[in-house]
């Protein structure tokens, strides 16, 4: 199922915009939407057994992956605006996928780094430095969040934008 | 002066609410306050808390008042979320 998800996620990321079709349960097109399926996501977690504390750090972990895609693409969707969100746990392991169609991280940070070369440049400087290119915020810290509880929790992240790719993990494991 | 924060929800997650959520903080209640005023900020009853929503309310109530203190700050979602705005928005209380 997991595999499944990924595939679909992608195929829908990478598919010429007007062959793109993706299932309503798994779509949301604007922030409302997504925070609505988000909110959902603790209930399901801890009703499954997981902890109540990893289950609503895990939801703010999502919400601030998802939020940035609406965040750095408001207005300025390439094609098709939204997300895909899926989010499975079955008692032992759980998968979260969210994928969009926007403009890349290279693309967003370019804005504020304007001498960055390339798709792992720009995922290196998201991860690690402060940073945003949202000029009249200068925040930019929801991806270091992330990152930090991935590695206190165990958990892992795979993170791709581009040609690029940070997988996460309590060893900090960087694979371009 | 005590922020109760749960009074804007129990799952706080997104910039756009911190910033609704400070403006109206802005406008009822600290309008007038001198910088000197000690506030108090209790996330008794907060669930989830992110970077993005506390940067917008924490982290400019911090820079506006001097004697600023956190109360039933112990969740995990919320120390993480302080951790991240002390290592990336400075700051400092």
């Amino acid at each position: 199922m997991e595999n499944n998800l990924k595939n679909l996620a992608f195929e829908w990321v990478m598919t010429d915009p007007e062959k793109a079709q993706i299932a309503s349960d798994y779509y949301c097109q604007m922030r409302d939407a997504f925070e609505a399926h988000n909110n959902r996501v603790p209930d399901e977690l801890i009703r499954n057994g997981m902890g109540e504390d990893l289950a609503y750090l895990i939801y703010s972990m999502l919400g601030e992956l998802g939020n940035n895609s609406f965040d750095h693409n408001l207005a300025n969707w390439p094609n098709i605006p939204g997300v895909f969100f899926s989010v499975e746990y079955d008692s032992k392991t759980g998968t979260a996928i969210i994928a969009d169609r926007g403009l890349g991280v290279l693309n967003t940070l370019r804005k504020a780094a304007p001498d960055l070369k390339n798709d792992e440049e720009a995922l290196e400087l998201a991860f690690t430095k402060k940073i945003s290119s949202r000029v009249f915020e200068n925040r930019g810290n929801g991806l270091k969040f992330v990152k930090n509880n991935i590695t206190a929790n165990n958990l892992l992240l795979e993170f791709s934008s581009g040609d690029a790719q940070v997988i996460i993990n309590h060893a900090m494991k960087k694979i371009n | 002066m005590k922020i109760e924060i749960k009074k804007f929800g129990d799952k706080l997650v997104s910039r756009p609410t911190g910033r609704e959520a400070f403006l109206a903080l802005e406008s009822y209640q600290l309008k007038d306050l001198p910088a000197d005023e000690p506030i108090e900020i209790d996330f008794d009853g907060v669930k989830a808390l992110t970077p993005s929503w506390a940067d917008e309310v924490v982290t400019k109530i911090a820079e506006r008042f001097k004697n600023v203190t956190l109360l039933n700050a112990e969740s995990m979602t919320v120390q993480a979320t302080l951790k991240t705005l002390r290592e990336y928005s400075d700051l400092k209380i």
